[in-house]
């Protein structure tokens, strides 16, 4: 967003003013305006990221049982480990069929939930808006925390579910997972998807009112379909989100016996950082980064071409 | 509109992603540290007074280090406490060790000092003669965590170890009548009969990897070894294939359970009576009553099951040593204060008050406080117990230079044996072939 509002003043020059002289000021301006973004983006982006790739280039070497450590620029050795690491792409599957599944999910529920709020026919939607946000102002590790007690076999207040049901074993662990994330981040996507919708123009409303249209109708044909760009954002969030799953299964580990220590692929480099092994962490997390970069430039370009067909 | 939207997204995404990046990319440095030699130096008084830096996670080791400040105007240490060491503090280490600003001294558990080693973090400390002088001060074995297999370099000072032993409910043994067993053969058969009373004799923790460790130390084995040519990995020896099928055994049979370790609901399965006994360290006698509260003065302490009848070995988990950081300019005062930590009878007065730190010196295992009977095991002299078994552990056991790894890599394999997806020789297996990758990509030779 900030790339996109810092830019802005360059666009259409005003009419009347003679052109070179407003493009010089504006030269100025622009530098004054983007320099404390651009400082910082080169900071703690560019430069971190190229430091990263260089990173996984790089390799060790020693000679004898305690050799000291020599680095040495190794070309691509590193993702070589990478692509023959079998519990890194089990991992990238877990979070795929994780995402698969838990992605549509919440984002139905965001929808249905942003629609009742913004149907004429709800009371108490200030409660209600808040109510249904109040999960995604409790940081990520305590709903972690506080779910794994909830499914705790012998301390839940529930003993007589989770006693008989093991939602923290092999086969549940990962849904128990995908409820905890569900029920943090509906709320944050439903404000996303409910100011898309406030920001229908009422005519629009008249004129289905007019029509004839009943709220459903309308629900149908013109809110979903105007708050599209809404929804498309709101799932590219939750497509990186879920290939970066972390704070959420790392808690669950001391929970569940079935949460291993590569259970996602962020936790995979997070593993492999401890051992430590940085050059193999960093190329894991550049094959990461570019994995989550196809995948929401592809939805991005997939649902661009549905909109326009 | 929408076009903006759209826009906006772009941009955020791609933010997001570096984010991404970028917290992933902390840590780390692109030139090898291991300039050698140049510090190898002598162990000389500095001029002047002198600032030391301490990172270490015992709690209320400011006391200590206040005591030391307040005798010590020349010499004053700053202290910070952190996360344990696989918690966290280990990964802060190498990563200060990278940047080139790690702290003078820091606390390292044995099985650490390897891997500390191995990423040359490490000060020769054989350097400074009150070190060497001091190594007849410290129970034998603690002394070869810390020279690591080489008497002519010292890496650490040993700080406080774990002899293992049982932890039972003396209450419940005799209200049923089970004979408090001496053997782990007798200990599969009081397995059975606890079962049959409604409890489980022991919990199976699949997070300490330690106490498996522990276990094949007892029985003699070694997870490593290594010579002038490599390292070997043999988490696979008999030995340890022995200790893997026998707690195999047990949970085949249902007789131990599975809750996670270090969880409420552990403390309440010993709380609530579920779990009978507990095969662990010096450091569990604490951990059983701030757990178990409820169950106070039902406890006592019986050495370790034994292999054979008869037989007196006893394992070790845990313990941390206290190390000396390659870079650091003032080894000798370091040094000093190390050595005061450790072997001083104030020091390590203080740390058994606040922390229950157990000593490794042979003096500190008869510090007036580990004489006394202790109430939550209706008055037992429990430390006599761990006295004893620190005199049976065997020097020899190696730790190999990535144990983080070995430690995530079982573990993970004994998650898949506690939910029955795998076993624990399984375990082993997988993360013998998992350490032999793991060596090899740091280069560090070992043999197939």
């Amino acid at each position: 967003m900030t790339t996109a509002t810092t830019a802005r003043p360059a666009a259409p020059p005003a009419p009347g003013r003679p052109q070179r002289h407003r493009s010089r000021r504006y030269g100025r301006a622009i530098t004054f305006f983007v320099a404390p973004f651009g400082v910082l983006f080169l900071a703690f982006y560019l430069v971190p990221i190229g430091y990263a790739v260089w990173q996984s280039m790089l390799t060790v070497e020693r000679d004898g049982t305690f050799g000291a450590a020599r680095t040495v620029f190794g070309g691509f050795t590193q993702y070589q480990q990478v692509f023959q690491h079998t519990e890194f792409w089990e991992s990238i599957g877990r979070v795929l069929l994780f995402g698969v599944v838990q992605v549509p999910v919440m984002l139905g529920l965001a929808l249905v939930f942003a629609l009742l709020l913004d149907s004429p026919l709800v009371k108490g939607k200030k409660f209600f808006r808040l109510a249904y946000f109040v999960p995604y102002a409790v940081p990520g590790v305590i709903a972690a925390i506080m779910w794994g007690f909830l499914y705790s076999p012998q301390l839940s207040p529930f003993t007589a579910l989770t006693a008989n049901v093991p939602v923290l074993g092999a086969d549940l662990v990962l849904w128990a997972i995908a409820n905890v994330v569900t029920w943090v981040y509906v709320g944050y996507n439903m404000l996303i998807i409910y100011s898309a919708l406030l920001a229908i123009p009422s005519e629009v409303y008249e004129a289905a009112v007019l029509d004839g249209a009943s709220q459903t109708r309308i629900a149908r044909s013109i809110k979903i379909p105007m708050v599209m760009p809404a929804i498309s954002l709101t799932a590219i969030f939750s497509i990186i989100g879920t290939l970066q799953l972390l704070a959420e299964p790392q808690v669950f580990r001391s929970f569940s016996s079935a949460v291993t220590s590569t259970f996602t692929p962020n936790m995979t480099v997070f593993t492999t950082s401890a051992v430590p092994n940085t050059s193999l962490a960093a190329a894991f997390s550049v094959v990461l980064a570019l994995a989550t970069f196809v995948l929401s430039f592809g939805f991005l370009k997939f649902s661009q071409r549905r909109e326009a067909r | 509109m929408q076009h903006r939207t759209r826009r906006g997204a772009t941009a955020l995404l791609s933010t997001t992603v570096l984010v991404a990046l970028a917290a992933c990319s902390s840590g780390g440095s692109g030139s090898g540290s291991g300039d050698g030699g140049a510090d190898a130096a002598a162990c000389e008084p500095s001029e002047g007074s002198v600032e030391l830096s301490f990172t270490s996670w015992i709690p209320g080791i400011e006391t200590a280090v206040d005591a030391w400040n307040a005798e010590n105007p020349d010499i004053q240490v700053t202290v910070q406490t952190g996360p344990n060491g696989n918690g966290g503090t280990y990964q802060n280490f190498f990563n200060q060790l990278k940047a080139g600003n790690a702290p003078d001294l820091g606390q390292i558990e044995y099985d650490a000092l390897p891997n500390f080693r191995v990423q040359d973090g490490l000060a020769d400390l054989s350097a400074c003669a009150d070190v060497v002088a001091a190594q007849d001060q410290f129970v034998d074995w603690t002394w070869g965590q810390v020279t690591l297999g080489d008497e002519s370099s010292v890496w650490a000072l040993p700080q406080d170890s774990g002899p293992m032993a049982m932890f039972y409910r003396a209450d419940l043994f005799e209200a049923n009548g089970i004979p408090i067993p001496t053997t782990w053969d007798e200990y599969a058969a009081a397995a059975e009969q606890v079962r049959a009373a409604g409890g489980y004799i022991t919990n199976f923790s699949t997070a300490d990897v330690n106490q498996l460790a522990g276990f094949v130390w007892q029985a003699d084995g070694q997870w490593f070894s290594n010579d002038a040519d490599g390292w070997d990995v043999t988490l696979t020896s008999d030995e340890s294939e022995k200790v893997a099928d026998y707690w195999q055994g047990l949970l085949d049979d249902d007789l131990v359970s599975t809750v996670p370790a270090w969880t409420t609901e552990w403390d309440n399965a010993y709380n609530t009576g579920q779990a009978w006994t507990w095969v662990s360290a010096v450091w569990g006698a604490n951990s059983i009553a701030s757990g178990a509260p409820d169950t106070a003065g039902k406890w006592a302490v019986a050495p370790m099951p034994q292999w054979e009848a008869g037989d007196t070995a006893a394992g070790n988990w845990g313990g941390s040593s206290t190390a000396v950081f390659k870079g650091s300019d003032h080894l000798y005062e370091a040094t000093k204060f190390a050595l005061w930590l450790n072997t001083s009878e104030e020091a390590l007065t203080i740390l058994n008050e606040e922390a229950n730190i157990y000593p490794a010196t042979k003096d500190g295992l008869s510090l007036p406080v580990l004489q006394e009977g202790v109430e939550f095991y209706g008055g037992q002299a429990i430390y006599d117990v761990f006295a004893e078994a620190s005199g049976q552990v065997s020097p020899d056991f190696v730790w190999g230079p990535t144990m983080t790894q070995v430690y995530n890599d079982v573990s993970d394999g004994l998650k898949l044996a506690a939910t029955g997806q795998g076993t624990v020789p399984d375990a082993l297996a997988a993360a013998q072939t998992k350490t032999v990758d793991a060596l090899k990509a740091q280069s560090i030779p070992v043999q197939e």
